[in-house]
């Protein structure tokens, strides 16, 4: 492993003032520490933020948005009354990712950094565009798990991260400050799609580090309707194969408003704001969700040997928005996102 | 701080003591942890937070201690295995994991220990629900999780689960008690020693150099100056190797270079070792080789025209394998019905939770080497040849061995330190990262498998025929072994006049694949089983009654010609079955007439497995003595890798002598002092060692009676040394002779009686076949093709159970294997070298499993009993598969069953319908 600095500054300010170019800063550890070890990462500077002030929070503001500070760590954010009560499928996203080792050492901006599971990224001997400009793409040739959306000839790696994904459905913000300053960049905005630069993963700008995510106080509305649903490998500790963050909002027995967001399937998760445009308005039925779903999917083409991934994040998306419409359960089922875990028990808002 | 000067040292709590460790504040918390303040509980599987093995208490928190920078955990609370022992939570944990039997090689069991007692200490009734979120990070490859979940619930209460009936462990007891391993305590207590917890401080770091290309050739630069430049101690590469540079495990096929020469053969081959302090390997610069990437072959498809790996096997076939009775291409077209199909698995992986590790030292001109292993002799003797040493000089000091599966048989990195420790005189130690451990260890054979079988109007079998490829890999390893037992094994336990299995074993450049848990057969398995139940649709009969007809019975001849006048029990593990058969298939049809998307299947599988080596010599040895001072010591060379020989060989000694096993002191195998018992493969270790132990302990015995001239009822004790024998109510004191070493001693061996097979595979393979049958109950989402396992049912004849308890913990780990080939385990060279690209079941994924122990008996099995450790996931893989297909109408061809593979075979097969 390469040799590299590490300081623990213990303010905000001290941390922006640490950075110079090839420094990342540490939160966690889950995922930095492990591409590190193996070579997949190579910072000269290692800022480890987790004793920053201030940033471990979860607050609800004046105007009803729910702000969360970026150290808070998964499994907190999972069990807060609030986010369970308000926003289900991000608690239920939160609950399936992972293992409760890592939610308990995850921390949320650490997960909206996280980076690519792409075999080749992580594997230093082979060719990666994103790890290495213009050194092309051994995924090409081989992945049969990539991207569907937004992909380019230089890379077709899917953001891994369950909890941006309904965070991608209900329009958070993530506030960041760096050396020019405080800004807020909407999630849809935060992970970049590949293009010509694959190796820009997000829109911070260097030296900028994120303080805190915001969810909009209309975000909260769409709580006893919300599901996250993720097809894998297996049971749990397993990265998504297909998943889709569904939440409807229902007046008088039709859908008033729908957010639809779909995961390893792009770069970034994905929003599909036609799909919502058809649904909004109309009445909870199959036959409109797979409308929806096909609409959502239109421009999904394989990257690899992978079309079979394109029906399968239609049926996941159909799916998750019939468990949407059935209404959010009163507890997180014992398989949190699991097509298997939701068949039964109250509803939190019936 | 940084890593050239680190400053001061980390102060935190560990296990309640204010300590400073002195560490890099980058380095891993699990290292620091094990090297500088000696917590050798915290173990390494993965160094990825994958696997939980490593997990630590921070701050009261389960976190994985490997990705925990040490310099984030600067003033606060860590708690190990080691330190909540001394709470009520961590002594509750240890009590119900060893009476539940929840630790079998021990290596997760700190990790699991330490998430359960944080789900603890948050107080409140526990639900399985609960205990399986807690321990979802901590993977166990050994036991089925189902006795974790049993221990964490019963350690929830305050009193005891399971203490009722004759179902309750029992510490005394012989021959079918349920008597909790011996050699448990240590595992449950944070104190086991596996391969890398057993070096000395001032051993020397070796790190193996390997190919990043499938094929290549190499050169070196100059490696005495980069050897200078680094700080090293030593580069070794193969002409560093002062014996043959060559190693293997099957007599005429030992080809496995210890560095390539020339060209490496598949990806993660060694071709040099670089060996120093641990803090020059840490810095260590880019070592000077040329690698020239050659063009590779990694199927048996393009085999015969790929360059040839070896250059005496023409097509790089590695050899052929044959059973033929009868004459089945004449039976055939005779056959009322007749069903086909190709059917295809992949690589699979052990993925044992402790990686290779070993630690070597030079004594004067012998070398010994500590290492996990299933086969001290036979490392032994290789190491020997490998080093230009005698055998004799060669000791090999196993460790606890954190789960083998068949791939700690081979020599893995015991060459490479103990060319080190020979060379520098110094200690040299090496634990392999997982990377390294999934790149270069051998893996289960992928296999291409086209079966016909055909039945009369009645069910009943008319004729086989089977052609299995099995990839090699790039060396032969056990790959002899996996073609001569698949012909032998393809039929399963069934009558089958007319049979022709042929098999082949073909090289390509990809890591060898040697033994793993079935040599074959559970891929032979997933074809057979999977025909039978398209057949049993074909005459329209019900899936078990078809098997149960066409059952070998005693008396029947195998497709070897072999027939066994007692204890072939498979009829009897069908009919066990039938209860929960009926049952399960009526809860099925209930289920599936009220639901569309979400369809409940069952199915049935058997299997069967020859106890031993195919054919061949393998006898096993055992020593045993009472001390001067009237102890009883066994030396039980049995490598218990989790499965229980520890316990289960010292209570057929124990009932043979006629004394309890808490009399009996076990010494380990130490190629010193305990003679070879064999390897632990093949289910043999209960079945031949055990044999080995009832001799010696009866000889034992009889050395006794005759010293007091007593009878042969009588009963033995030992009171201050002196033997006391009682008999009719008389007590009578025998003095033990004062020699040196033991008083009495004995050493027996047994060899199973087998005949070698003709050129058609007729004759007698193996003296015991033990035989098993296997129920899956599951739902299958028509639409997503995700699968979720309700229960299985496993029935098995073990012949005699020694220990039930332990038949119980290999039959639920058998069963997780099985499980993960047939749902989600595929090893793709270069691509799935970790725990998160190749996933094994997780505590999440295994059903309820109900054991169901037969016992009819052996005619060879020591009191009867057969060995278990391979049947245990024969059927489970073909079991599941059928169930599927009987939930979603849908055949898997291609293992595993991922949801995808099973929505493009439910989209198939509606295609297919329409047509």
């Amino acid at each position: 492993m390469k040799r590299f600095e590490f300081i623990q500054p213990s303010s905000v300010e001290e941390a922006l003032a640490a950075w110079e170019p090839g420094a990342a800063w540490l939160g966690g550890g889950t995922n930095l520490l492990d591409l590190m070890k193996i070579g997949a990462m190579q910072p000269d500077r290692v800022i480890d933020i987790t004793r920053l002030p201030g940033l471990s929070g979860i607050e609800t503001l004046s105007d009803g948005s729910i702000r969360i500070g970026a150290l808070v760590r998964n499994s907190d954010l999972a069990v807060n009354a609030t986010v369970a009560r308000d926003l289900p499928m991000v608690a239920e996203a939160l609950l399936s990712g992972a293992s409760g080792q890592l939610r308990n050492a995850a921390t949320v901006g650490g997960n909206l950094m996280q980076h690519t599971r792409c075999n080749y990224f992580q594997d230093p001997h082979a060719a990666c565009n994103r790890r290495e400009p213009g050194a092309g793409c051994d995924a090409r040739e081989a992945g049969d798990r990539m991207a569907l959306l937004g992909w380019s000839d230089g890379c077709i790696a899917t953001n891994p991260s369950d909890f941006c994904v309904p965070l991608a459905a209900l329009d958070a913000v993530i506030e960041v400050r760096g050396p020019q300053g405080a800004r807020e960049i909407h999630v849809s905005e935060f992970h970049l799609l590949p293009g010509d630069n694959p190796q820009r993963v997000t829109a911070l700008e260097p030296g900028e580090l994120i303080l805190a995510l915001r969810l909009p106080p209309e975000a909260t509305a769409f709580a006893g309707h919300a599901r996250y649903l993720k097809v894998r490998d297996r049971t749990s500790f397993a990265f998504a194969m297909s998943s889709a963050a569904a939440a409807l909002k229902m007046e008088d027995g039709r859908i008033s408003d729908a957010r639809l967001a779909l995961g390893a399937v792009a770069a970034k998760p994905w929003r599909a704001a036609e799909a919502e445009a058809m649904l909004s308005g109309a009445a909870p039925e199959e036959a409109l969700f797979t409308r929806a779903a096909d609409a959502a999917l239109a421009e999904a083409k394989p990257s690899g040997d992978n079309a079979w991934k394109i029906d399968l994040a239609r049926r996941t998306a159909v799916r998750a928005l019939l468990m949407a419409a059935a209404g959010t359960p009163a507890r997180i089922p014992a398989l949190p996102a699991s097509p298997f875990g939701s068949k039964v028990g109250d509803l939190a808002h019936a | 701080m940084s890593l050239d000067d680190p400053k001061g040292g980390i102060a935190l709590t560990l296990n309640g003591e204010a300590v400073i460790l002195g560490a890099d504040p980058a380095a891993r918390l699990s290292e620091v942890l094990r090297e500088r303040a000696g917590a050798r509980d915290v173990k390494v599987g993965c160094n990825a937070g994958d696997c939980g093995a490593c997990t630590v208490l921070l701050d009261g928190e389960a976190v994985c201690a490997c990705i925990t920078a040490a310099g984030q955990v600067e003033g606060r609370v860590v708690e190990t295995q080691r330190g909540l022992l001394e709470g009520p939570e961590g002594q509750r944990l240890a009590a119900a994991f060893q009476r539940h039997q929840a630790a079998q090689c021990g290596i997760c069991t700190p990790g699991m220990m330490v998430s359960a007692a944080a789900l603890l200490r948050r107080g409140g009734a526990l639900n399985e629900a609960a205990v399986a979120d807690a321990l979802g990070g901590v993977l166990c490859r050994c036991t089925g999780y189902r006795k974790i979940i049993d221990a964490v619930l019963d350690a929830s209460r305050h009193k005891a689960l399971v203490a009722e009936g004759d179902r309750a462990p029992v510490s005394e007891g012989g021959v079918g008690a349920r008597v909790e391993r011996l050699d448990g305590w240590p595992k449950v207590a944070g104190l086991e020693r596996f391969g890398d917890d057993v070096a000395p401080a001032d051993a020397l770091s070796l790190r193996v150099i390997r190919s990043p290309f499938h094929r290549a050739g190499f050169t070196f630069g100059d490696l005495d100056a980069y050897r200078a430049a680094a700080g090293l101690e030593l580069v070794l590469t193969a002409k560093d190797v002062p014996g043959e540079n060559c190693f293997g495990v099957i007599p005429g096929f030992e080809d496995q270079p210890v560095f390539a020469e020339g060209e490496t053969r598949f990806k993660g081959e060694a071709v040099a070792a670089v060996v120093g302090t641990p803090e020059a390997l840490a810095a260590l610069p880019d070592f000077p080789v040329t690698w020239e990437e050659r063009p590779a072959n990694l199927t048996p498809r393009g085999a015969a025209e790929a360059a040839q790996l070896h250059g005496t096997r023409a097509d790089n076939v590695m050899c052929r394998g044959r059973v033929a009775r009868g004459d089945a291409a004449g039976a055939m077209p005779g056959a009322a019905h007749v069903v086909s199909g190709d059917f295809s698995t992949g690589f699979i992986e052990h993925a044992y939770i402790e990686p290779e590790a070993a630690v070597a030292r030079r004594v004067g001109d012998r070398i010994e080497v500590q290492c996990c292993t299933q086969a001290p002799y036979m490392n032994r003797d290789g190491l020997a040849r490998i080093l230009g040493l005698a055998p004799g000089d060669v000791r090999i000091l196993p460790t606890a061995t954190g789960g083998g599966f068949g791939s700690k048989l081979d020599l893995t990195a015991q060459p490479y330190v103990a060319l080190a420790a020979w060379r520098l005189n110094r200690p040299v130690r090496i634990a392999y990262t997982r990377t390294e451990s999934i790149a270069s260890s051998t893996k289960r054979h992928p296999s291409e498998i086209r079966m016909e079988i055909g039945a009369d109007a009645e069910g009943r079998l008319v004729a086989e025929t089977f052609d299995g490829v099995f990839n090699t890999g790039a060396y032969a390893s056990w790959g002899p072994t996996v073609a001569n037992r698949v012909p032998i094994h393809a039929s399963g336990p069934y009558l089958t006049p007319n049979y022709r299995a042929d098999s082949a074993g073909v090289h390509t450049n990809t890591a060898p694949s040697g033994a793993f848990r079935g040599f074959g057969v559970p891929q032979s398995a997933v074809a057979q089983e999977q025909l039978f139940d398209m057949l049993a649709e074909k005459l329209g009969m019900d899936r078990l009654a078809f098997r149960k007809l066409n059952c070998l019975r005693n008396g029947d001849p195998t497709v070897t010609g072999q027939v066994f006048e007692t204890g072939m029990g498979i009829e009897a593990c069908f009919e066990a079955l039938e209860p929960h058969w009926a049952w399960a298939l009526a809860g099925a049809e209930q289920f599936n007439a009220t639901h569309d998307t979400v369809k409940r299947g069952v199915g049935v599988a058997g299997g069967w497995y020859g106890c031993g080596n195919t054919s061949m010599s393998n006898p096993s040895t055992i020593r045993a003595g009472v001390t001067p001072a009237g102890e009883v010591v066994l030396h039980q060379g049995a490598m218990d890798i989790g499965q229980g020989s520890n316990t289960v060989i010292t209570q057929i000694f124990a009932e043979a002598l006629g004394v309890s096993v808490s009399q009996v002191a076990l010494v380990g195998p130490d190629t010193d002092v305990t003679p070879d018992a064999g390897k632990t493969s093949a289910s043999r270790q209960t079945f031949i060692t055990g044999n080995a132990a009832r001799l010696a302990g009866a000889a034992l015995r009889a050395q006794i009676l005759r010293l007091g001239n007593v009878g042969e009822g009588a009963e033995i004790g030992f009171e201050d040394g002196t033997i006391v024998l009682s008999e009719g109510g008389e007590k009578r004191r025998v003095e033990l002779p004062q020699d040196e070493g033991y008083a009495l001693e004995v050493t027996e061996s047994y060899d199973p009686p087998t005949l070698p097979l003709d050129e058609n595979g007729q004759g007698v393979p193996y003296a015991v076949f033990g035989t098993t049958a296997q129920m899956a109950e599951l739902e299958v989402d028509l639409e997503l093709g995700t699968v979720k396992l309700l229960r299985i049912v496993a029935a098995h004849d073990v012949g005699r159970a020694i220990n039930p308890l332990l038949v119980e913990g290999q039959i639920e780990g058998g069963v997780a294997q099985g499980l993960g080939l047939a749902l989600m385990e595929e090893f793709l060279p270069g691509r799935t070298e970790n725990l998160h690209d190749y996933l094994i079941p997780t505590i999440g994924d295994v059903p309820p499993i109900e054991s169901i122990i037969i016992e009819s008996g052996d005619e060879h099995g020591p009191f009867g009993a057969k060995g278990l450790g391979e049947h245990c996931l024969i059927p489970t893989a073909p079991a599941v598969l059928n169930a599927i297909a009987h939930a979603s109408g849908a055949r898997i061809h291609h293992l595993p069953a991922t949801p995808a593979t099973v929505r493009a075979a439910i989209l198939a097969q509606r295609e297919n319908g329409t047509e």
